[in-house]
C-alpha cells in the first residue's frame, strides 16, 4: 500500500502543509487520531475520505449530540425516521395499501452563493436523488430562499444572486418535471455575504415497495451498480468546501467545489423512466436490492454508507468505475461529487438485466457522453472498505471506523446583547404605512418568482404558491387524500432570540398547514447558522434546536393523543458566516407537511363572497420585535418579538383544522409577517377579480389596551377567517372548545376598499383595493424580471 | 360501438408529462402505449392517433424540438400524418411538429416557422424574462372539428389552459403565411382575456406570439400543434380558485365536492373529441 511517510505525522507543522497542500479541510489532530487507529498512515485516499465524512456537513460533528437529546423523531404517522436519505410520513391507505410521503430538506447555501445558477440547480438535483432512491415518485419541491437587501449595500450582487438562483432552480426543477408547491423567498441585510437556498422534496411510496439505502439483509456478494454521469473533477471537496467560513476572495477557487448540474440525463433516469424499470422488474423478480444517491462525498460515502449500515463491508474497483477522463486520481474518483449518479446493491445474477436496462434500453451512454452503468464492486461480509486500483489497494479500512464520524463537544455562550422596548411614534396614516409593507420586498406578491416554476405539471396541483398559506396537491390517482406543504421561518425572530425564532418557525409551518384545512403530520428542518467554533453562533443553534423541539412536542390537537409532531428528516448547514466575522442570522427554516382526508375541503386565503363576516381568532399582543412594521420605520430591533403560547397555539391550529373540516370556514389566513392588517389586505387581494371585494373591519367589538398600530402591525400569531353569517355561531363555540377566544371583526363588502373603524369606531384607515394592488403587485419590480 | 382507440405517445429523453397526457387519453378510453425514441421506427407504424407530449427534448439543445424532430421516428410519424392520421403536439411536442416540417404544412416537411423564446412585453416595455408557467385563456378560433381533437368546439368559445414554456412564440420569416394560414382557417387558438378579446400586451398574450397565436393545424387538419396543455385542465379542480370566467365560477361552486372537482375541466374537450370521433 501507498502510504503517507511517517515522518509527515512526526512533525506537526510539516502534516498540516501537508493537509493544507491537498487542499484538506481536516485538522492536524484530526490525521493523527486516523493514524493511531489504522497503526500505520493513512494513504492519500484514504485521508480523503475522513476528511469528507469527518466534514460537518457529513458527520454533523457540533450539532449531533443536539439534535438527539431534543428532536422529537418518532410518532404513529411515521413510516421512517430521518436515518436514510430521506424520511417517511403516512399519506392515507388506498385500496388495501398503504402509502407514505417521503421527504428530504437540504440547503446549498455555500454553493449557491459562489455559482447562484449551478449552486441551486444542483441543491434541486441532490434533494430529488435523495427522494427517488427511496423508490418513490418525486412528486413535488419547495423552496425556502433567503437573501441580502436587494436595495441595501450590496444591492447589485444580492440581484444578481437571486435571480441566478431563480433561474437554477426552474431550469433544472422544470425540466425534470416536478411541480413546484411553494417556498418563501426573504429579504435581510444578515444574507448580503451568505445568501440561502434550500430545498425540499417530496415523493410518494408504496409502503411495500420502499427502496432502502443499504445492501440487503441477503446481500454478501451483491454487485454494486454505479449508474449516470461519468465520474470526473466536479464538485471534489464539496461537503468540505460547506462545512468551512465562506471567503470571497477565494470565491474562483471555491468554484470547483461546485457540481454541474445536468436536469436532461437525470429526467432519463428518474421521471418514471429507467430507475423505475429497475424497481419494477426486481419486484417482478422478487429481489430485495438497495438504492442510495450520491451526494457528499461521492462514491467513498454512497458505498460504505451502504455497506456499513447492513452491518457488511465493500470492495471497490477504481478501474471499472466509468470516468469522464483518464487517469483521475484514486482519491477524486472516490470522492468528487459529480451529479446525477446512483448506487445500487443488486443481486449477481441481476446485474446483466441492469446494465441492459440502463446501457441498452434507456441509451444513457448516447444521452450523456461517457454516461452509464458499470459494476464496480461487490458487498462483503467482512466489515472493511477495500478499494483496488490497477491489482494495488489504494484502500483498506475498518468500514465502521469510515462512517462513525466524529463529536466535537463545542463551547456554548450566550452572547451579551440587550435588545431596547420598542419605542414606536404614534403614527399619523395607518394607511400609508399598510402601503409602504404591502410594497416590501418581504410582503410584496411573489408572482414574478412563482411564475418561473412549474407548478402545473403532473397535473394533481389543488392550492398553488400564492392562492394560500400551503400548497395542496391529490397525489394518489382516485384518492381523495391531499398532501399540503408549507415552509417557514423569519429570520428577524431569530435574530432577536433564537429559541423563539425556532418555536415560530415550527408554528407557523403548522399554522399555515392548518390554514387550507390540513391537519399536520410531521416537519423536516434544515438549521442555518453560522460558525459552531464561535461560542455565540453555537448558543443560537442550541437554543434553535431547543425551540422547534418544543414547539414540535407541544403543539399537538388537544383533543387527540397529545404526541409530538415528528421531525422525519432534515439538515445542518453551519459556517453561514463571512470571513468579515458576519454570522447569517440564527435560520431554522422548517417545512410542515399536512393531509386532508379529502382535498376538495382544502381552501383558499382569497375572499368569496361579499357579505361573508370576517373573525378573528387569536390575541394581539404588543409584540412588534422583529416586526415588518419595525423595520419600514427604520426602528431599531425590540426585545418583544411574538413567542409562541403553546396551549393557545394548539387550539387555534387544530380549531382551523376541524372548523374547516366540517365546512363552516370559506376562507383562512394565518397572521404573519406584517401583522393583522397585511393579512386582511392579503385575503382581497388573493381574492377572484370578478368579485371587486373589499372589507369593512369595525374593531367595535374588541377589548384591548393596545394601540392601534400595535394591535393591526403586530405579528403575535392567529387566524383570520371568513365566515358566512349562518355559520358564525357555530364557529365561534368551536373555537372555545378549544379554548380560543374569536371575535368577529367586520364583513367582506363589494366596495373594493379597505377599510377600519377602531374600538371606538373612528375611522383610522381607509385604503383602495387598486392602489393596494397596484403597489403589492409591483413590490418586486426590477428586483426580478 | 367504437372499438377501443390505440394512442402512441412518443417519449423523447427529456419528455416529462408522459404520465398526466396518458392518464388524459386512458381517461376517455383510449389505450396508450409508450414508445421510446430509441425503438425501430417500424414500432410506431399502425397507431390510431400520435401524440408527442410537453418536456425538453434534448434539452432544448439549439432550439426546442429541433433535434427530436430529425429522429427516425419523426420519418415514421411523418407518413402516419400524409396518411391522415390524428397526431397532437402539446408543449415541446408542439415544437418538435413544427420543427419537422409537420405544422403548417403549407410545403410539407420544410420548416416554415419557429417558436422563440418568449417576448414578454408590456407597453413597448419588456416586463419578464425567461419561462413562464400560468392560466391563461385560449379562444378557439377554427370551426368545430377542423382538427380531429376540437370536434364540438363552438368558434370563439374561451376555454382555460396552462402554459409553462420559454419558447412558445409563434414567429414567420414570411408574414405572408400568416394570411395563408388565416384563410386556410389553420389557426386554431389563440391567447384572449376573460372576454374572448385579443391583447398584444402581457400577459393575455403570454409570450409575444404573433396575432397571439397559441395553436396551428396543418393544412387537412389533422396534426395539431398547440403551446397550452390540455391534460392539465382534464379536471375542474386544476383549475385556480380565483379564476375568473365561468369555470372560475363553476371551480369556487365545486368546493368541498370531489365528485364535482373531478367533473370535466375544459381541456378534456380535445381528448374526448379525439376518442369519439374516429372511425371504428
Amino acid at each position: 500500500m501507498d502510504t503517507l511517510a511517517q515522518e509527515i505525522f512526526d512533525n506537526e507543522k510539516r502534516l498540516a502543509e501537508t493537509l493544507r497542500s491537498y487542499g484538506l479541510a481536516l485538522t492536524p489532530a484530526e490525521a493523527q487520531r486516523i493514524r493511531q487507529r489504522l497503526n500505520r498512515p493513512p494513504t492519500l485516499p484514504e485521508l480523503f475520505i475522513f476528511d469528507i465524512e469527518w466534514s460537518e456537513h457529513c458527520s454533523y460533528k457540533s450539532s449531533k449530540a443536539l439534535l438527539k437529546k431534543y428532536l422529537p423523531t418518532t410518532g404513529s404517522k411515521v413510516i421512517q425516521g430521518p436515518e436514510e436519505d430521506a424520511g417517511i410520513l403516512e399519506l392515507t391507505e388506498f385500496n388495501g395499501d398503504r402509502y407514505g410521503i417521503v421527504i428530504a430538506h437540504e440547503s446549498h447555501n455555500h454553493p449557491s452563493q459562489v455559482l447562484p445558477f449551478e449552486g441551486a440547480a444542483t441543491g434541486i438535483g441532490g434533494i430529488v436523488r435523495d427522494v427517488d432512491c427511496m423508490g418513490a415518485q418525486v412528486i413535488g419541491s419547495a423552496d425556502p430562499l433567503r437573501f441580502g437587501d436587494p436595495n441595501g449595500k450590496h444591492a447589485e450582487r444580492t440581484r444578481a444572486i437571486a435571480q441566478g438562483v431563480i433561474e437554477g432552480i426552474w431550469h433544472y426543477g422544470n425540466a425534470l418535471g416536478i411541480p413546484n408547491l411553494g417556498g418563501d423567498v426573504v429579504f435581510d441585510s444578515g444574507y448580503d455575504d451568505n445568501c440561502l437556498v434550500n430545498v425540499v422534496a417530496v415523493g410518494l411510496v408504496k409502503e411495500n415497495e420502499i427502496i432502502h439505502s443499504r445492501v440487503p439483509a441477503c446481500g454478501v456478494g451483491y454487485d454494486l451498480i454505479l449508474v449516470g454521469k461519468p465520474t470526473d473533477y466536479t464538485g471534489l471537496g464539496g461537503a468540505s468546501f460547506a462545512s468551512g467560513t465562506l471567503d470571497q476572495n477565494a470565491d474562483e477557487a471555491n468554484k470547483g467545489a461546485v457540481q454541474v448540474p445536468d436536469p436532461f440525463l437525470k429526467n432519463v433516469l428518474l421521471h418514471r423512466k429507467a430507475n423505475e424499470a429497475v424497481w419494477r422488474r426486481a419486484r417482478e423478480l422478487g429481489l430485495e436490492i438497495g438504492m442510495k444517491d450520491l451526494g457528499a462525498g461521492g462514491i467513498a460515502c454512497a458505498s460504505s454508507e451502504m455497506g456499513a449500515s447492513a452491518g457488511f463491508g465493500v470492495e471497490i474497483n477504481l478501474d471499472r468505475i466509468h470516468v469522464a477522463f483518464p487517469d483521475i486520481p484514486s482519491q477524486v474518483i472516490l470522492c468528487a461529487e459529480t451529479q446525477e449518479r446512483y448506487l445500487f446493491a443488486v443481486p449477481p445474477e441481476f446485474t446483466p438485466e441492469v446494465l441492459k436496462i440502463y446501457n441498452e434500453d434507456w441509451d444513457l451512454p448516447r444521452i450523456c457522453s461517457g454516461a452509464g452503468a458499470s459494476r464496480i464492486g461487490t458487498a462483503l461480509k467482512e466489515p472493511v472498505m477495500r478499494v483496488l486500483r490497477g491489482g494495488e489497494v489504494v484502500c483498506d479500512l475498518p468500514i465502521d471506523f469510515v462512517v462513525e464520524g466524529i463529536a466535537y463537544n463545542r463551547e456554548s455562550r450566550k452572547p451579551v446583547v440587550e435588545f431596547p422596548p420598542a419605542s414606536i411614534p404614534r403614527p399619523s396614516d395607518i394607511g400609508e404605512i399598510t402601503l409602504r409593507l404591502l410594497g416590501s420586498p418581504n410582503i410584496g406578491s411573489k408572482h414574478p418568482v412563482y411564475h418561473h416554476y412549474d407548478t402545473e405539471i403532473q397535473g394533481n396541483a389543488i392550492l398553488r404558491p400564492g392562492e394560500a398559506d400551503a400548497g395542496v396537491i391529490a397525489p394518489l390517482d382516485g384518492c381523495s387524500a391531499g398532501m399540503a406543504l408549507s415552509v417557514d421561518g423569519n429570520p428577524s425572530y431569530g435574530k432577536i432570540s433564537p429559541y423563539w425564532g425556532g418555536a415560530t418557525a415550527v408554528a407557523e409551518a403548522m399554522r399555515n398547514v392548518a390554514a387550507v384545512g390540513a391537519r399536520p403530520y410531521g416537519l423536516t428542518d434544515c438549521l442555518n447558522y453560522g460558525n459552531p467554533e464561535v461560542p455565540e453562533d453555537f448558543w443560537a443553534l442550541e437554543e434553535g434546536i431547543k425551540g422547534i423541539s418544543d414547539a414540535a412536542r407541544n403543539l399537538y390537537d388537544p383533543k387527540g393523543v397529545p404526541e409530538a409532531i415528528p421531525f422525519v428528516s432534515g439538515n445542518v448547514s453551519l459556517y453561514n458566516r463571512s470571513v468579515t466575522g458576519v454570522s447569517v442570522p440564527p435560520s431554522p427554516i422548517i417545512c410542515c407537511v399536512g393531509v386532508l382526508d379529502d382535498y376538495s375541503k382544502a381552501i383558499t386565503q382569497g375572499l368569496k363572497r361579499s357579505g361573508n363576516r370576517i373573525l378573528l381568532a387569536g390575541d394581539r399582543f404588543a409584540e412588534l420585535g422583529g416586526s415588518a412594521y419595525e423595520q419600514i420605520l427604520g426602528l431599531p430591533v425590540s426585545r418583544e418579538i411574538p413567542i409562541v403560547r403553546y396551549e393557545l397555539e394548539r387550539g387555534l391550529i387544530y380549531g382551523t383544522v376541524e372548523a374547516i373540516h366540517r365546512g363552516l370556514i370559506c376562507a383562512a389566513h394565518d397572521i404573519s409577517n406584517g401583522g393583522l392588517l397585511i393579512s386582511l389586505a392579503e385575503m382581497i387581494l388573493t381574492a377572484h377579480r370578478s368579485g371587486n371585494f373589499g372589507l369593512q373591519i369595525d374593531l367595535g367589538e374588541i377589548k384591548t389596551d393596545l394601540r392601534p398600530d400595535y394591535f393591526l402591525f403586530s405579528e403575535s400569531s392567529g387566524f383570520v377567517l371568513e365566515v358566512r353569517d349562518e355559520d358564525v355561531a357555530a364557529v365561534k363555540s368551536l373555537f372555545q372548545e378549544y379554548q380560543v377566544d374569536i371575535h368577529t371583526i367586520g364583513r367582506v363588502t363589494d366596495t373594493r376598499r379597505l377599510s377600519v373603524t377602531w374600538t371606538d369606531r373612528k375611522d383610522i384607515c381607509t385604503l383602495p383595493v387598486l392602489v393596494m394592488r397596484d403597489t403589492w403587485e409591483n413590490a418586486l419590480t426590477g428586483v426580478f424580471i | 360501438m367504437i372499438d377501443t382507440i390505440h394512442v402512441a405517445l412518443i417519449q423523447f429523453p427529456g419528455s416529462n408529462c408522459e404520465s398526466e397526457t396518458a392518464r388524459a387519453f386512458r381517461q376517455c378510453g383510449c389505450a396508450v402505449t409508450m414508445i421510446r425514441w430509441n425503438q425501430p421506427a417500424s414500432a410506431l407504424a399502425g397507431y390510431d392517433a400520435y401524440v408527442i407530449g410537453g418536456g425538453f427534448s434534448y434539452e432544448d439543445r439549439v432550439r426546442a424540438g429541433v433535434i427530436a424532430a430529425k429522429e427516425p421516428l419523426m420519418e415514421t410519424l411523418a407518413e402516419e400524418a400524409a396518411g391522415g392520421k390524428p397526431i397532437l403536439g402539446i408543449c415541446n411536442g408542439a415544437q418538435v411538429l413544427i420543427e419537422a416540417g409537420l405544422v403548417p404544412g403549407l410545403h410539407p416537411g420544410q420548416v416554415e416557422m419557429a417558436l422563440a423564446t418568449n417576448l414578454m412585453k408590456r407597453e413597448g416595455r419588456v416586463v419578464r424574462r425567461g419561462h413562464h408557467c400560468h392560466w391563461i385563456n385560449l379562444r378557439h378560433e377554427s370551426r368545430p372539428g377542423r382538427t380531429p381533437f376540437t370536434r364540438g368546439i363552438d368558434r370563439h368559445r374561451v376555454l382555460p389552459m396552462t402554459i409553462s414554456h420559454g419558447e412558445g412564440r409563434f414567429v414567420c420569416r414570411d408574414e405572408s403565411v400568416w394570411r395563408t394560414l388565416e384563410q386556410n382557417d389553420q389557426i386554431v387558438w389563440r391567447y384572449c382575456d376573460d372576454d374572448g378579446h385579443l391583447r398584444d400586451d402581457f400577459p393575455i398574450n403570454p409570450n409575444g406570439s404573433w396575432g397571439s397565436v397559441a395553436g396551428i393545424c396543418n393544412v387537412e387538419g389533422n396534426v395539431l400543434a398547440m403551446m397550452p396543455h390540455p391534460e392539465r385542465a382534464f379536471y375542474l379542480r386544476q383549475i385556480p380558485s380565483a379564476w375568473g370566467t365561468a369555470w372560475g365560477e363553476q371551480r369556487r361552486a365545486a368546493g368541498g365536492d370531489r365528485a364535482a372537482l373531478e367533473s370535466p375541466g375544459p381541456g378534456r374537450l380535445l381528448f374526448r373529441s379525439l376518442a369519439g370521433s374516429l372511425p371504428a
